[in-house]
Formats: C-alpha cells, structure tokens, sequence
C-alpha cells in the first residue's frame, strides 16, 4: 500500500470516479452547473458575517468559484448561517430558509453554530444548529478566516456533485416533523406557520 | 430562409449576450482588482436556474411579466439588422423601422411593471416605479438624438440610414447626438451611475424579488439578449453599422467595453439626480445637436 | 462645573468623570436641571447594577458635554421589586431604547415610555435574566441541548499549573546542563 498525499489523491479519485458512474450523464451535468453557480443568500446572524465581506471582495475573491451574493432568499442556493443565532434570530432563519426554493443548502459557519461556541452557557443563544434546520456543511472556529469559509464552499461544491441525495433540503422535506417539534418547543406559542402543504404539493 | 436567418440572430444575440454579461462581471472584478468568475459564469447560472424549483406564485400575470419582457427582447433582435448590406443576417428588418424599434424597447419595463404589480412585493413595486420614472428621463435624449439620425437619413428605414452614413459614420458627423444617445444608452444597459432599478443595498433585487427559477432565468436571458439588441442598435444608428461579423464583434465590443468602465467607476445617482441630470445635459446637447443639423 | 458643584455633591473622579447621587424623587428634576440650565445635551449611557445584598438597583446616567469635556454620572437607588421611575425620554429622545432594554433585562418600570415591551428577548416567559437571582446555567440546561462530547467549564487550573511546572523544571534542566 503506497502512502503519501499522491496516494491519498488517487484513492480519492478512484472514489469519485465510482460514484459517478452510477449517475446518468444528465445527472452529472446539472449537479456540475449547481456546483459552479451558487448564490448565497446576503444575510448575516452573527459575528460571522464580518468575515464574508473579505471573501467575496477583492482580497479573497470567492467570485472565482461562481460565489456570489444575491439579496433575496427566493433567488438564493446556499444560507449562511455566520455565528450564534439567538431564538429570536433564528425564527427569521428558518423563514428564509423556507422561503428559499429547492434545491438550498446551509453552511454553518463558526463554533457557535455547532456547539454554541463561546456562548454555550448563554440564556439567548441556541446550541446545536441542526436541530432546527439541516445543515449540510458546518466551518468550526471562532472566526474561521475566509480561507476557512472557501474550503467550506469547496466542500460543499463537492458534495453537490456526488452526494447530492444527501442533501439538507431532502432530509428538512422527509424529516420535516422532526425539526418542526424541536422548532416548537423552543419558540412554544410564536411559531411560524408550518409550510407543510408546500411540500405536499411540490411532491 | 427567413426562419433560419432569425434563428441564427436569436442564437447570435443569446450567445453573444452571456459572453458580453460574462465579460462585464470579469472586467468589472478587474477594476476591483480581482479575478472575476469565467466567461461563461452568467451561462451556468442560467442553467442553473433553469433546473432549479419554482418556489412561489402569484397568478398567472405574474409569469406574463417575464414571458411579455422576452417577447419584446426577441422581437428587438429580429427587427435590428446585424449586418448593414445583403441579405444574410437581416431578419425581419425589412418589415420594420426604427419606429417599431423604439416602440418595443418600451415592452420589456412595462411587462416588468405588470408581473411585479401583480405580486405585490414592496421592493418590487418600489424598484418599478424607480425604474419607470427614469424611463420617462432616458427616452427624452434617446428620442432627441434618434430624431436627430432620422431627419440626417430622411428615413425612419434602416437602409436609409446606413446609405447616409456610407461616408462618414454618424458618430463624426453629429458627435453631439451621439453624447446624447450614449448617455441615456448607459442608463438603459442598467450600468452606473444609473442602476437605480435593481439597486441590492436599497431595494433587495427590485423588480426581480419574487423571481425564482425558471422564471428568474427567462429575466436573466432576456436581459442579456436585450443588452445585445441596445448595442446593435447603438451600433447601427452611430457607427454605421457592421460591414461583417468581425465587424459587428469589433463594434458591440468597444461599445461595451466603454459603457463597463464607465459604470465601473462611478457611484449610484439616486432616482432624483438622475432624473434632472438627464433632464439636463444630455436633453441640452440632443437639442444644441438638432439645431446643428 | 464650578457653579453646580456649589448646588450639588458632586465628586470628582478623574479630571474628565465627575459623580452625583441623589434620591428617587428630586431624580427627574436634576436630570431637567442639567439638560437645559448646564448644556449637559447627551445621555451616552443609561446603566443598571444590580445590589442583591442590599436589596436596591443603582441606576446610572452618565450626562456628556463634548464642550466643556466632561462626564457627569447621576446615580439614584432604587428599589427591586415593582418600581417605577419617571422615563426621561422627554429630556433626552435616544433614552427611549435604553429604558427599553432595562425594562427588558432588569424589569424597571418607567413611566411615559410607550414602547416597553419585547425587545431583544421575544416571547419572554422567564424572570428578567441580568437579575442576579436569575440562574442562567439552570435555564440553560432546561432550554436548550447540548451536543454530546463537549467538555465544559471543567476545572483546568490544576492541569495549567501542574503543565507549568514541567514546563519549567524541563527549562531549568535545559540551564543546567
């Protein structure tokens, strides 16, 4: 068995190259477009969002990978959720995220969205993110640089293309009774309307 | 043979729009000092939209909107000749004239008014209403500098005007209605300092809010051959035309290589100042030119 | 300066900070006394501290004047429960966000301010939570889940100190040979 980071690329392709074959050509074709054009949605939670400034203007340049921001969730693919989400944030998250249409997919950006981070012992502040929304890439640290964030989005361009029945939005669809009681119990009364019947009718 | 000529100018007009749009997100990242995404960025975008879902409706004026904004776009291409001799390349040109030109340029912001009207987001009907409002201030030196061209061809006919110019192209003859027809040209390419419409840090997307999939996809398209159609006629009122296809390439691209960096470095002007600056200078020379005439 | 200090306690901290208590009632006069016969035009900070031990709240106002340079802090004592101070949102209009917040985290009333209601916290069952008898790590744990795996306010002075030490003697070692 070779070793190394040749051998560690080649298994890596070798896997890539097996999975793709069980999708059609089509397939391959429009998860390579979703991949290379992904619109993120300009919205901030947290201390996060200072960070995605440098990466989408001149410094680090996240336009390269067909990055780029647009301002309303009907037109957007990918919700950044940068840094802790108190409750009342967090309300408004999941209404643009169920605004957004398929497919959506959510990064997770900083420690607080993973475990609550700094805040974990915060009265204001949610601690685990995919309890209440599904999150298909988490970015740890507290910031992580821009150079973090892009390896977050080339991941997620990865994943698109080959997993892309995994993605967040199929399982927030089958799921959706799951995340909606973890969603109920913590906003109780002031919970926002259920978008159920929508995804009765897009199935 | 008609049906293949205007299927060959759609495909023109639709592939030279995304690399145009794709060039002006390049260059402009340039300005900025960065990389920019491909050329071809604008295309997978589109393809990208086109497969995605539609998340919402409002009725089905809403979908007219964009369908009516693309049937002017399509319509602008077919009625603008490509090549100013010959037969290949011409279209439906010669059932038309400026007139009909200038009449549907008008189409696509009022498709854009019915289908945002009917969805009732703010930002949609606050991005028309701006949009609209400097649409009154563009036509007014456009008009006056069309006038200008027409009164030299004694024609409203693209023939016409391309014998007039057979000499000297009419950018050197009237350079003066050509200011005039370049400014309110910027402000219907939806460049700087006129990009008031689909300002992001004001009005979200404008007009283009409630839009999603393949319908925010038929706008991206339409938009991009519509841009194609303003600078061929741009081209044919004021440079006389292209000789051949190289030429036309050369010509469009100048055009909108100024018309980018123009836009890339100048700031917004809000509904207001742009409404009396064009009220002003532009209108001012149109009318000195016509005088001049 | 000079002039209020004949009229009022005012001690000074530092050449910039100057301090004055007085009581609930003359509260609402002083602070109109200030804002239009001594110029002190800006409530920069509008501040609460929580006394559990003697049973009061202290609010402070701290009044600037950029002109002059200096700082006035008026400090009043109040009680905890079910008190109601006189809203200065008259005097100063920026006040109306500031009462809004104490209102929020503290639970003081102020009277004349329309606007107390949720502000950051939305749908808020719970006590007041900057009182100080409000258990944040209880609601927490009651509220919220926590990922497994994660290791929190564990005691590390120990491990800091003993980690130290090696660090040191292995230095010292280094020196001596």
């Amino acid at each position: 068995m070779e070793e190394g980071f040749n051998a560690y690329r080649q298994s890596l392709e070798s896997e890539e190259q097996s999975i793709k074959s069980t999708q059609s050509v089509v397939e391959q074709a429009i998860a390579w477009f979703r991949a290379h054009s992904m619109f993120v949605l300009a919205y901030g939670t947290g201390c996060g969002a200072i960070e995605m400034p440098p990466t989408f203007t001149s410094r680090y340049d996240i336009e390269r990978l067909g990055v780029v921001g647009v301002a309303t969730p009907r037109q957007a693919d990918i919700l950044i959720v940068s840094g802790y989400c108190s409750p009342k944030t967090l309300k408004r998250v999941i209404r643009s995220y169920e605004q957004m249409s398929d497919p959506k997919y959510i990064i997770g950006l900083g420690s607080c969205t993973i475990n609550g981070g700094m805040y974990w012992d915060s009265y204001n502040t949610i601690k685990k993110l995919d309890d209440f929304l599904p999150v298909d890439m988490y970015v740890n640290g507290c910031m992580p640089r821009p150079e973090a964030l892009i390896e977050g989005f080339v991941k997620l361009q990865e994943k698109i293309r080959l997993n892309s029945s995994e993605a967040g939005y199929i399982k927030y669809r089958d799921n959706y009774a799951h995340y909606r009681a973890n969603q109920e119990r913590l906003f109780g009364a002031q919970v926002a309307p259920s978008y159920e019947e929508n995804f009765a009718g897009m199935n | 043979m008609v049906l293949i000529d205007c299927f060959l100018m759609l495909l023109l007009a639709y592939g030279f729009g995304f690399l145009y749009y794709g060039l002006y997100r390049n260059l402009s990242a340039r300005v900025h000092g960065r990389f920019g995404p491909s050329l071809a960025q604008s295309f997978f975008d589109s393809v990208k939209l086109f497969v995605k879902e539609q998340s919402t409706t409002f009725g089905w004026m809403f979908y007219a909107g964009p369908i009516i904004m693309a049937t002017g776009a399509v319509l602008n291409v077919l009625f603008i000749p490509f090549i100013n001799h010959g037969d290949s390349l011409q279209g439906l040109s010669s059932s038309a004239n400026l007139i009909v030109v200038l009449y549907l340029m008008v189409l696509g912001p009022l498709g854009n008014a019915l289908g945002v009207g009917s969805n009732g987001n703010p930002f949609g009907v606050m991005g028309i209403t701006r949009g609209l409002t400097r649409l009154i201030a563009l036509e007014l030196p456009f008009y006056l500098a069309v006038i200008g061209v027409m009164i030299d061809a004694g024609s409203a006919d693209f023939s016409a005007i391309f014998e007039a110019q057979s000499q000297e192209m009419n950018l050197l003859k009237h350079p003066l209605l050509f200011m005039a027809a370049f400014i309110s040209f910027l402000g219907f390419m939806g460049k700087s300092p006129f990009d008031v419409v689909g300002a992001p840090q004001e009005v979200y997307s404008g007009p283009a809010t409630e839009f999603s999939g393949k319908f925010f996809a038929l706008l991206l398209s339409q938009s991009a051959m519509f841009s194609f159609a303003k600078l061929l006629l741009m081209v044919n009122l004021f440079l006389g035309g292209a000789d051949d296809l190289g030429d036309l390439v050369l010509k469009t691209f100048v055009l909108f290589v100024a018309a980018t960096f123009i836009g890339s470095v100048y700031a917004r002007f809000s509904t207001i100042q742009s409404v009396e600056f064009l009220m002003r200078i532009p209108t001012l020379l149109g009318i000195v030119g016509l005088a001049l005439l | 300066m000079q002039n209020l200090m004949q009229h009022f306690e005012i001690i000074q901290k530092t050449p910039t900070l100057y301090a004055l208590h007085v009581s609930i009632e003359t509260l609402f006069n002083t602070l109109h006394h200030l804002r239009y016969q001594s110029d002190f035009i800006t409530l920069s900070q509008l501040t609460c501290t929580d006394w559990i031990e003697e049973e009061r709240f202290e609010l402070g106002y701290m009044l600037t004047n950029l002109e002059r340079n200096c700082n006035l802090m008026v400090k009043c004592f109040i009680g905890r429960d079910d008190v109601t101070v006189a809203s200065v949102v008259t005097l100063f209009p920026q006040a109306e966000v500031m009462e809004r917040e104490l209102h929020e985290m503290f639970g003081v009333g102020f009277e004349g301010n329309d606007t107390l209601y949720d502000f950051a916290l939305e749908d808020w069952q719970d006590l007041p939570p900057m009182r100080r008898e409000f258990d944040t790590l209880a609601y927490v744990q009651s509220h919220y889940d926590f990922r497994d795996g994660r290791d929190d306010n564990l005691d590390v002075k120990e491990q800091i100190k003993i980690r130290k030490a090696a660090a040191k003697s292995a230095k010292e070692a280094q020196g001596g040979a």
